[in-house]
């Protein structure tokens, strides 16, 4: 478990960098820290492995200040993914996966072993990748051996600082399954810094999202947030296209309306309960029923029509996002822009 | 490949050179310069000339090295700035007066050359050092830290590494024009090839000074190839 307490970073006059920071990371969570640039995000991450001491405040990992553990010590049990990966580039991808379990005195077969098993699990063939160099793979290849760099000697804590930035976005969502994946079975503490809302809440069990100046707007599960914006600042960073976001969120037994043997044709579309809304939106527009049944082990088990999505998001929402819900729902979600650098930005003015 | 090939082709060249330079400064010569050009004695002279130019090179990498690696610390930065003018100075100094100054020290010999030397190569490796250690991504040497390698153990297994090709071409640099400085060491009393230059203008015998030039020339091309190969086998990303 990771907490903050009040943890705050100036560097010299004007505003902080990270405004007295307070929230709490559970054990085997991944926390999004997400906001534009300026917001403190990397600076958050970095108090955790002291790559960054607050000016006041603390940072604790199960209750211990982080100020009281040797740096050295601290951060070879602290899995580390930076900005742009930074391999090693004069070492082999077997080397640069070793580095912490060398550093830890493993001997050489246990070593070998694990970069094999490392390899493995990011999907990239041991026989074939360890021992190209950094230069010899693709932007994709690079961020899994990162990733299983951050791996190596099984720390309970990984620190990303955007992970999967680097990479086109066909590649990024591939990174992004494999991580869910990973984090599925493996279950470490993570936080995660990034500027892409839609990365935020597919990755995070909970968002942080900050704003330029270092505050924290509001610290929440991705449907909390997504529902109730705690202030415009989420709102507007959040986007126009969170209420179809929203429905990705939820599923088809959210909005389960009674069934209407009338309204429901036995020859209309239908889907199993875990079917998202987003999806069972997309069959009600693409074809003229006017409900999809809801079939659980062959039982129908209610229908969804659009009124009981549009109660189902009611139900569900934050006074933030009552005003604009029905109208967002027709809205493209195609609030996301990539600039020339590959770097995604959110579009001003999408929710007004 | 093919610069490895270099490698093995050039010093073959040299020694083909060398052969020829002694066999011409051989054919036709009088017995007063038969006497200065025997093979010995210019064994001699170029051990003399190889002594010198291996001891200050090797003493300016031992000093500048670790000068340059102080100056990239955090908080030497000032102190960085300075020993790089200081160095700065050193270099613009005639070599000739860098020579004349350390004899009004130690006087005679090899040691007031190893001393003219050794301050006239200082500049090449500090400058490529420093300039080696500041081209390192900072971002790699945050990684490295953030993985909790110690303050050496960044130095040592990243930065070093990173930083060794621009590091070696400034050894390089120091050590081919250590090599034509040396020539000037003779008039300090300390020998070298240099010795066959003057003999051969104070007795006006071209043949002595020729081969002099000839082989100091020689000799700067192979050091240059030395350092080259040490490079070649050294380099980690080309292991």
């Amino acid at each position: 478990m990771i907490r903050y307490d009040h943890a705050t970073k100036r560097y010299g006059p004007g505003p902080p960098a990270l405004d007295g920071l307070t929230l709490e990371v559970p054990a085997g969570e991944t926390c999004v820290l997400v906001g534009p640039s300026g917001g403190g995000k990397t600076t958050a991450l970095k108090m955790v492995n002291r790559l960054v001491e607050p000016t006041s405040g603390r940072v604790l990992i199960d209750g211990r200040d982080v100020a009281a553990v040797d740096p050295v010590t601290l951060r070879r049990g602290i899995g580390y993914v930076i900005q742009q990966v930074g391999l090693f580039p004069h070492l082999d991808v077997a080397a640069n996966v070793a580095t912490v379990p060398r550093l830890l005195g493993w001997d050489r077969r246990r070593l070998d072993a694990r970069v094999d098993e490392l390899l493995d699990l990011v999907g990239l063939e041991p026989a074939t990748y360890r021992h190209r160099r950094p230069d010899e793979l693709s932007g994709g290849q690079r961020q899994r051996v990162g990733v299983a760099r951050a791996l190596a000697a099984d720390p309970p804590i990984l620190l990303m600082d955007e992970p999967f930035g680097a990479v086109d976005p066909v590649t990024r969502a591939r990174l992004q399954d494999e991580f869910l994946r990973v984090q599925h079975t493996l279950r470490r503490t993570v936080v995660l810094v990034t500027h892409d809302i839609d990365e935020a809440l597919r990755l995070g069990d909970r968002l942080a999202v900050l704003a330029i100046g270092g505050r924290l707007e509001q610290y929440g599960t991705p449907a909390e947030v997504l529902a109730g914006p705690a202030t415009p600042f989420v709102a507007d960073f959040v986007g126009a296209g969170r209420t179809l976001r929203r429905l990705d969120l939820l599923s088809a037994s959210d909005a389960l309306a009674p069934p209407a043997p009338a309204a429901a044709p036995a020859g209309g579309p239908a889907v199993a309960p875990t079917v998202s809304l987003a999806e069972v939106l997309a069959t009600l527009l693409t074809t003229d029923a006017p409900c999809v049944r809801v079939v659980d082990d062959g039982v129908v088990a209610g229908i969804v029509t659009l009124d009981s999505i549009r109660a189902a998001l009611a139900a569900t929402a934050g006074p933030a996002s009552r005003r604009t819900a029905p109208q967002a729902a027709i809205e493209t979600e195609a609030d996301v822009v990539v600039d020339d650098d590959g770097e995604s930005v959110v579009s001003e003015g999408g929710e007004a | 490949m093919s610069s490895r090939l270099r490698l093995l082709v050039t010093p073959l060249l040299l020694a083909g050179a060398a052969f020829l330079v002694v066999v011409l400064a051989h054919r036709g010569a009088d017995r007063a310069e038969l006497g200065v050009l025997a093979t010995g004695s210019l064994a001699g002279r170029l051990r003399e000339h190889v002594a010198l130019c291996a001891t200050s090179t090797a003493l300016a990498v031992a000093v500048a090295v670790p000068a340059g690696v102080a100056a990239t610390r955090p908080g030497w930065r000032r102190a960085g700035s300075a020993l790089l003018f200081l160095a700065n100075v050193g270099q613009a100094v005639p070599t000739i007066a860098v020579l004349a100054l350390a004899f009004s020290v130690t006087g005679i010999g090899f040691r007031t050359a190893v001393i003219g030397l050794w301050a006239y190569s200082l500049l090449p490796v500090l400058r490529n050092t420093v300039a080696g250690l500041a081209g390192v991504d900072p971002a790699i040497a945050e990684a490295a830290r953030g993985m909790g390698m110690s303050p050496a153990q960044v130095l040592l297994r990243v930065e070093l590494p990173l930083a060794w090709p621009v590091l070696v071409a400034g050894i390089r640099t120091a050590a081919v024009v250590n090599v034509g400085t040396a020539a000037l060491a003779t008039f300090v009393g300390a020998g070298g090839l240099g010795a066959l230059i003057t003999v051969g203008l104070d007795n006006q015998r071209d043949r002595i000074l020729y081969t002099g030039a000839a082989l100091t020339a020689l000799l700067a091309l192979a050091v240059d190839w030395a350092v080259a190969a040490l490079a070649e086998l050294t380099t980690p990303t080309r292991r």
